[in-house]
């Protein structure tokens, strides 16, 4: 029988029964998507990570054997896992940077009212909801210098066809003009949302100082602005770093390997190859890469 | 006593004749012995793969075997063969193989010899009835690891209406001083196909097969091989000719320049579209889209085109292979069913609906058949290329998708101008040697 007063008995009860209801029933409820996604992320990873210190011909019917940084070594000694990593920064960068001119430039354009203003800004964002696989066999199609549309304008302006799939610099544009037509939207749609909540003050402030288009967009539009930038950079890199099923489609890394970015490098090694440990270490590449970028993005947005 | 002494003879008896009976599956009904059994085969995907699923009921009616066909493009279906295999699930009870991959699979499957008798089917596939081409493109190690099921090979395909036209005849007479004619070798398919392609009119001499794919190293080794030389020998040895390579290389162009504007991304899609749209001489094909060029619905070239052995080169003719074999996996719980339905995919009396339905034979009795020739005119030309002289094999070994890898880069790099062909040719031989060493040390 405790020594303490009833009261204060039944206070310490509720508190602990207060206690238990705020801190532990929460967790009760997220338990199941906890642990769906323990399941299909946190194990995989775990797992891919385990992989890449193997070595395991998915298809020789062998155990797989630890190989410590055998894997690693490896690849980084490997010309074509260099080669990789430089068309997919080269993607990444590229691809990125002009959809996020293009979506600033017109989120800041469309910025007003006009007619059909809703309709037109919802048209503009059509392509970030096609497929990209999709997307990419309309490029395939499209860029075909005997049937595809954009030859046929080509032809009609009276220059030879151009085999854009088929030449190793015109293949990789082919393949980030396809990702720019589809991503730029996204870039827009994130910063349109932004600018459209803008408050008026500090414009009709600079106005009446007198500060031209320039100056407001520099000063004032940008600043603002900067947090969505980060956001809508951040969410894009991390997509681009995972550009693969249009690629496949348009050009299977070819001509040669001038579109075999990271993606279709890991896809190859482990689906052709089956040596899963290898694959497995060159995901952990793409993760890290995908981390950094991340990681000096917003240590970026917290220095503003 | 002596009507109890019958009474114990007679039950003796009974029960001695029920026991064999059951014993003996001679006395069991088919469709009742495999009553409640269901297989399930990974194919892949065509016209032939396509009338077997069409007419797989009728197998199923008569043994009573229920069949769920996966059918999937080649690239998938290798892929989920080899998730299967390897982690043993016994999900599929059969599985086609195409011809390279045979080595790389080989020991998950059942040697031939010893897949189970036939209990509702006539008889076991007698292999002497497959061309031997066919044959030896499903074994590995001096083992037959299936039953060698679509006799398959990359052949010469062309339009014969303007070969026998009188007046093209008359042209090309007076121009290049012969006969205009079935190209025999391959200068003859580049004058023929040069005199023919017109760019105006949109028409092209030949049709490449360019896009980085397995095609596009089948078509190097092709090429290759015509011109006499070839990658890998039976004993791993690396013995690529760079000279002659080169010199293949240099023909290939040739013949580029008689092609579609697409010639250096050109795929299936793309030489269907040119062959079936009338604006193709030549090209080479693999008999099930034969089917397809000659189907008067799709195609304004039914009826006009021919098949031939492969014009020779330096090197001779060669016709590259691509077999598939059907295969019983080890980890399968129904061999006994499995096996049946390969024999009445393989048997003589289903394989004629088959071929009717669309699907290309792999038996000599069928390929020989004056009247199936009469109605599918490719198959003595398929016979001719699968013939040992012809027939030619892609490198047999575990690595072979690195290696395939390797071939349709570096042919992609050249035929696009990125790179020499001597320099890439001698840049591919040491790639390859590297991975044949990497395996030979494994």
């Amino acid at each position: 029988m405790s020594k303490l007063p009833k009261k204060t008995r039944e206070t310490s009860l509720k508190k602990k029964s207060l206690w238990f209801k705020n801190k532990i029933t929460p967790y009760g409820f997220l338990s199941p998507a906890l642990l769906i996604l323990a399941g299909v992320l946190l194990f995989p990873l775990i797992y891919s990570f385990f992989l890449s210190f193997h070595e395991w011909n998915m298809a020789s019917g062998e155990a797989m054997k630890f190989s410590f940084l055998d894997n690693y070594i490896k690849l980084f000694k490997s010309e074509s896992f260099w080669h990789s990593i430089k068309l997919q920064l080269i993607f990444v960068g590229a691809s990125v940077s002009i959809e996020l001119i293009i979506g600033l430039a017109v989120a800041i354009f469309l910025n007003k009212d006009f007619f059909a203003d809703k309709l037109v800004r919802a048209l503009l964002l059509l392509p970030a909801f096609i497929l990209p696989v999709v997307s990419g066999l309309a490029f395939r199609f499209m860029y075909n210098p005997q049937y595809g549309a954009i030859n046929w304008f080509i032809k009609k302006l009276g220059f030879a066809p151009i085999p854009f799939l088929s030449h190793p610099k015109l293949a990789f544009l082919a393949i980030v003009i396809q990702d720019i037509w589809r991503m730029w939207p996204f870039m827009f749609m994130i910063l349109y949302a932004s600018i459209s909540t803008f408050p008026k003050a500090p414009y009709e402030a600079a106005k009446i100082s007198g500060a031209n288009r320039w100056q407001i967009f520099r000063y004032i539009t940008l600043p603002l602005l900067k947090p969505s930038i980060v956001i809508a950079v951040i969410l894009r890199v991390l997509n681009a770093l995972k550009a693969f099923s249009e690629i496949y489609v348009m050009t299977n890394g070819g001509p040669g390997n001038a579109t075999t970015i990271l993606s279709l490098f890991i896809y190859k090694n482990a689906f052709d190859f089956y040596d899963m440990g290898f694959s497995a270490g060159v995901s952990y590449i793409l993760v890290i890469i995908a981390l950094i970028f991340s990681v000096f993005l917003v240590k970026k947005q917290f220095d503003f | 006593m002596l009507k109890q002494k019958n009474i114990i003879l007679s039950l003796f008896l009974f029960l001695l004749i029920t026991s064999f009976m059951i014993a003996n599956p001679f006395y069991v009904n088919a469709s009742e012995q495999y009553d409640n059994t269901e297989i399930r085969v990974l194919v892949w995907r065509d016209a032939h793969s396509k009338a077997v699923k069409d007419k797989v009921s009728e197998f199923e009616k008569e043994t009573g075997i229920d069949v769920i066909i996966d059918d999937l493009p080649t690239q998938s279906l290798t892929q989920k063969m080899a998730m299967n295999l390897t982690s043993k699930t016994g999900k599929y009870d059969i599985v086609a193989v195409d011809e390279p991959y045979v080595p790389k699979f080989a020991s998950y499957f059942i040697n031939y010899n010893d897949w189970p008798q036939p209990k509702a089917m006539e008889n076991k596939v007698d292999l002497s009835i497959v061309p031997q081409g066919a044959v030896d493109a499903g074994s590995w190690q001096n083992e037959v690891k299936g039953l060698p099921i679509n006799a398959n090979v990359y052949m010469f395909t062309y339009r014969k209406d303007l070969i026998n036209d009188k007046d093209l005849k008359r042209k090309f007479k007076n121009e290049y001083d012969y006969e205009l004619q079935t190209p025999e070798n391959l200068n003859q398919l580049y004058e023929i196909g040069k005199f023919l392609s017109d760019e105006k009119d949109q028409f092209y001499g030949w049709a490449p097969f360019t896009v980085k794919s397995e095609g596009a190293t089948v078509e190097f080794m092709w090429l290759l091989r015509s011109f006499g030389t070839k990658i890998l020998n039976d004993d791993l040895e690396v013995v690529l000719n760079v000279d002659k390579a080169v010199k293949a290389i240099d023909y290939y162009k040739k013949l580029l320049e008689i092609s579609p504007p697409s010639k250096l991304s050109m795929g299936h899609p793309e030489t269907i579209q040119n062959m079936e749209s009338g604006k193709l001489f030549s090209t080479l094909q693999w008999p099930a889209i034969i089917a397809g060029h000659e189907n008067p619905e799709n195609s304004v070239v039914a009826g006009k085109l021919a098949y031939s052995t492969n014009p020779a080169g330096p090197g001779g003719a060669s016709a590259i292979t691509g077999v598939w074999t059907l295969a019983i996996p080890k980890s399968s719980d129904n061999k006994q069913a499995a096996a049946e339905f390969a024999y009445w995919w393989g048997s003589k009396k289903s394989g004629r609906e088959l071929v009717e339905a669309g699907m290309s034979p792999m038996r000599k009795d069928l390929l020989k058949d004056p009247e199936l020739q009469k109605k599918y005119p490719w198959y003595q030309a398929l016979m001719n290329n699968l013939s040992e002289k012809n027939a030619v094999h892609r490198p047999r070994f575990p690595q072979y998708p690195k290696v395939s890898d390797e071939i349709s880069t570096y042919f992609s790099r050249v035929i696009s101008g990125s790179m020499e062909a001597e320099t890439a040719m001698i840049e591919l031989k040491e790639n390859i040697n590297n991975i044949v060493e990497e395996y030979k040390n494994e």
